[in-house]
């Protein structure tokens, strides 16, 4: 039990300690307690974050939803279907494919973000929304993990039921086997997710205008900003807490799936 | 089939490849000044990236009186901190903004890489000429004829800021010569206090000593590159040091940290040889020290000398590809020179101007209380004139610095010194110039 | 055999982003690393022409890289079995029904991973921060952003963010554990340590072999937390990861160098991550 204690107070200190900063004016921050309130100012911090350089704090927490849920949620769906073909139909050239998804998982991201810049400039599409979203899209390590879960719960019997039933294949797919593979899709939306969210070199090197960054990038720049600007380290503290919140909002509510999916993936 | 679906995945592969790949390398244009004409009809519109605070606020004005002259503007974070990266980026594949801010120290890195355009050709920008301070000319030019590589923005010129109250209390003398600035770091550090902190990791603090000192790092004649970290002033500067190091006379916080401003906050360092931006840099991470503070000129080699060091400083570069050259000069020379922008620049982001009248912009007559009423400012309008003009900056910049740094914080820590680190900083900026095939004197 | 229609309507959507935004790239980057630049004067343009393997040779020949190698690979033999053994330890906790209030406690230690690497980073440096640090009786006597300790501040945020999410992982397979195991067990008389050591370690292997392959993966990958770490610590050098240097590379502008950089850092990663999988993997997967 002791080591629970320590262990709830290693994790969650540094969180509690980012709220309570995140209440201080400047001059608390650095004057008072760093554990416990002094005079609240949330909301005066608030207010200043998201009026600051006309709300872009607001926008690339926008930008950030749309590039991660977007990428997550469209890339989970490819993954799937890539990782449940690979799994469910002998076809030519199928180990060879399954390889090189594999080497992808593998690839260090600096290795692709620069490449893919000097790409993107050849069709003069950088620094746009479609230049992050698009290569945040592909997510070889999903599937390879919509492959073994395919392999191991969605039984063969029950494909070729459906095949008897004149359902096509395309059909089945949706209809039975996501359901059967529900736990393992949120479990690689939520890995998809964590990718993307955490990807910032990308966006660093794709993205000249702030307008488009996503709310990491957008914070990574503030911090770097704070010796020449010191009110902004308000910000970056308060804007740290608020982007926090959605993604933390959202793996509670996403708890049960998450944990069975992973059972599934990881016994095998 | 196999060898269908496979065909599909490769071919488009490589499509993407080779279509990438087809246009890279042809398109330089030889160096030179560009024409530089007004555009034919219709207004123009410009994009501008800079990491000044606030600069959107300036821009606005000009876009105001000027509507057939719009500027977009993009903010960034400062030029190492990945500002630089992108416009390299950008420059690569042929899409840069019109306009960038670039430190003087970075400019050599652009032109190397023909990313900027040269404004000889411009009228506006030659006819402004003479209204800058001419070292900060020197910097955009290169010292070349016919070569403009960018409008110089704000200079950094060097003086000492010192605890007036400390020095006082103690009886110190405030140094004038770096001898009596040795001498002062006894009795400072004799009255439990370090007379400054040694910048370990920003090299530019020491690129500003040397420069004061007379130190050229770089020179190029032309076919190729002379690189001379070790020369004699800078290794004059670097043994000094060295010395108030070995003698623990200097604390080494590592700058730009909060631990930097509660130094300076508690007074535990006494003086910083810094220049005019440090100012701010002062009264924002020490607050409770308002009023205690003075500015006196730089410490000099001999006595009754009037040399200054210069610190930083920006100009508004105008990138190669720029469908609008004349309007992008049109608006650097407004930015850099008019009363108006100097003055917002000023008030807004504490820049000080480049030009010889900058020094008379009223927020820089006047006498400022954290320095305890001292119009400090006069002191830095003495020191720009008194920078020396013929300081070049070599094209590798941040591998130099880098290189220097990891040597200066060892240096710092105890093992090597100060010039071991300009020794090794040397080998790598000459491996690293090679690397890139830029031609270099061994 | 069924129709190839629906396979390929499988396949191609993924199988078309991937080569265009993975292979693509990597072809890139392998053919930029054959090039190099070459140029007349002091500001003359540059030229690309083809430089066979030169740039390989600069970077065999170059010690800062091998050095930051040698310093994730350093990072890695520390930091990750700590973080695997507590996030064990944690897990088999849990499992073991010592512990009351399960639920809270496996969502503390999972609520950091909600939480992204670059903020997770500005958060942690201002925890180091002599000035601000609630743990002024650590801050006050260690500089843990001085050189010699800033690594392993690095290693505290990674352990911090990943900890709870590996947990996770192994307290997964721990469920998934069929009870009748634990029944036979009962019987021989086995301990709640013994059981755990001799029974639900061996059987949740697999989990812990996936979490090591992406803490190496990871490891090998870091970036965030050192570019961010910059501004707090001027330890932390521009090459100061494999990642860093290959950044900081390209921002020289050195693309055919840090194209070569990347080139063999990706190499190297498949090659060391793929041995481990293929032999991990072996019968288990078919």
């Amino acid at each position: 039990m002791g080591i629970m204690g320590i262990c709830t107070f290693y994790f969650l200190v540094p969180i509690w300690w980012l709220f309570v900063g995140a209440t201080k004016s400047r001059g608390d921050f650095s004057g008072t307690a760093p554990l416990w309130f002094a005079d609240f100012h949330l909301g005066q911090n608030l207010s200043e974050l998201f009026a600051y350089r006309d709300g872009v704090f607001l926008r690339w927490m926008a930008n950030s939803v749309l590039y991660t849920g977007g990428a997550a949620l469209l890339g989970t769906l490819l993954a799937a279907m890539c990782g449940y073909a690979l799994a469910k139909y002998r076809f030519p050239g199928r180990e060879l494919i399954f390889n090189l998804v594999l080497g992808g998982v593998l690839v260090p991201a600096t290795a692709l973000a620069l490449p893919l810049f000097l790409i993107f400039s050849e069709l003069e599409a950088t620094n746009t929304f479609w230049s992050v979203f698009l290569p945040s899209l592909v997510n070889p390590f999903g599937v390879y993990l919509a492959r073994i879960y395919a392999t191991a719960s969605v039984p063969e019997e029950l494909l070729e039921a459906a095949r008897l039933d004149g359902s096509g294949e395309v059909r089945t797919f949706f209809k039975i086997s996501t359901r059967l593979m529900f736990p393992a899709l949120v479990t690689i939306f939520l890995f998809h997710f964590v990718a993307v969210w955490n990807n910032f070199l990308l966006p660093l090197i794709m993205l000249g205008n702030e307008r488009l960054f996503p709310v990491t990038l957008g914070l990574y720049t503030w911090n770097g900003q704070v010796n020449q600007l010191p009110e902004l380290r308000m910000l970056v503290l308060t804007g740290a807490l608020v982007s926090i919140v959605p993604l933390v909002v959202a793996f509670l509510l996403l708890q049960r799936f998450w944990r069975s999916g992973l059972g599934a993936g990881s016994v095998k | 089939m196999k060898k269908k679906l496979l065909g599909v995945l490769m071919t488009s592969a490589l499509a993407l490849t080779a279509c990438s790949s087809s246009s890279d390398g042809g398109d330089e244009v030889a160096a030179g000044a560009s024409s530089c004409a007004p555009a034919s009809g219709g207004p123009v519109t410009l994009t501008f990236t800079s990491w000044i605070p606030k600069i959107e606020e300036v821009v606005k004005v000009w876009n105001d009186a000027h509507p057939e002259i719009q500027v977009k503007v993009q903010t960034g974070p400062n030029g190492n901190g990945g500002t630089y990266q992108n416009f390299f980026n950008q420059l690569k594949a042929g899409n840069a903004p019109d306009l960038g801010q670039i430190e003087y120290d970075a400019l050599p890195s652009f032109r190397v890489q023909d990313g900027l355009t040269n404004l000889a050709a411009c009228k506006p920008v030659t006819d402004a000429k003479d209204r800058f301070i001419d070292w900060t000319w020197n910097q955009v030019s290169f010292g070349e004829k016919d070569a403009v590589y960018g409008v110089p923005q704000d200079s950094g010129p060097m003086a000492l800021f010192y605890r007036k109250d400390l020095f006082e209390k103690a009886g110190i003398p405030v140094p004038a010569t770096w001898e009596e600035y040795a001498a002062a770091a006894v009795k400072v550090r004799a009255a439990g206090g370090y007379i400054t902190n040694f910048s370990q990791s920003d090299i530019n603090q020491f690129a500003g000593l040397a420069w004061q000192a007379g130190g050229r790092w770089f020179s190029n004649d032309g076919t190729k590159w002379t690189v001379n970290l070790q020369d004699e002033a800078t290794t004059k500067v670097a043994n000094y040091w060295q010395d108030l190091i070995a003698k623990k006379l200097v604390s080494a916080v590592p700058p730009w940290t909060t631990e930097w401003d509660s130094a300076y906050n508690k007074g535990q360092a006494w003086t910083w040889v810094s220049a005019v931006w440090g100012a701010n840099s002062i009264s924002s991470g020490a607050p409770d020290t308002s009023g205690k503070w003075a500015v006196a000129p730089m410490p000099q080699w001999t006595a009754g000398g009037k040399v200054a060091g210069n610190w930083g400083g920006s100009s508004t570069a105008v990138f190669k590809g720029s469908k609008h050259p004349y309007e992008a000069a049109q608006f650097a020379i407004w930015l850099n020179t008019s009363q108006e922008a100097l003055t917002l620049l000023n008030e807004k982001a504490n820049l000080y101007p480049a030009t010889k009248d900058g020094a008379t912009l009223p927020a820089l007559g006047k006498g400022v209380d954290f320095y305890g009423g001292q119009k400090i400012y006069d002191v830095f309008a003495a020191a720009a004139t008194q920078v020396t003009p013929d300081f070049t900056w070599g094209p590798t910049m941040t591998s130099t610095y880098a290189s220097a740094s990891d040597g200066f914080k060892a240096a710092v820590s105890g093992s090597g010194t100060l010039l071991d680190a300009l020794k090794k900083a040397q080998t790598t900026t000459i491996d690293n110039l090679k690397s890139q095939s830029i031609p270099v004197a061994e | 055999m069924t129709s190839r229609k629906p396979i390929l309507f499988f396949v191609l959507p993924f199988g078309l982003l991937f080569a265009a935004f993975y292979l693509a790239p990597i072809g890139y980057a392998i053919k930029q690393s054959l090039y190099k630049v070459t140029r007349t004067g002091t500001f003359g343009p540059a030229h690309e022409v083809f430089g066979g393997l030169e740039q390989y040779q600069r970077v065999f020949q170059n010690g800062p890289f091998w050095e930051s190698v040698g310093r994730v690979l350093l990072f890695g033999v520390v930091q990750v079995p700590v973080m695997l053994g507590l996030a064990l330890l944690l897990a088999l906790l849990l499992d073991s029904g010592l512990v009351r209030g399960k639920r809270f406690f496996r969502l503390a230690f999972f609520v950091p991973y909600a939480i992204p690497g670059v903020v997770a980073a500005i958060m942690w440096g201002f925890l180091y921060s002599p000035n601000l640090s609630p743990f002024t009786a650590v801050t006050s006597n260690w500089n843990l952003l001085s050189a010699d300790l800033v690594l392993w501040a690095m290693a505290n945020v990674v352990t911090w963010v990943y900890v709870g999410y590996n947990m996770l992982i192994i307290y997964s397979a721990l469920l998934a554990i069929p009870q009748e195991v634990y029944e036979a067990a009962t019987i021989d008389g086995a301990g709640p340590w013994r059981t755990a050591w001799s029974i639900k370690i061996p059987l949740v292997m697999p989990a812990i072999v996936l979490t090591t392959v992406f803490s190496i993966i990871g490891t090998l990958q870091l970036l965030a937390e050192p570019q961010v770490f910059r501004t707090f610590s001027s330890a932390v050098s521009s090459t100061y990861t494999p990642n860093l240097t290959v950044y900081s590379t390209s921002s020289i502008p050195n693309f055919n160098l840090a194209a070569a950089f990347s080139v063999v850092l990706a190499l190297a990663t498949f090659v060391l991550s793929f041995t481990f999988l293929k032999f991990t993997s072996r019968g288990g997967d078919k």
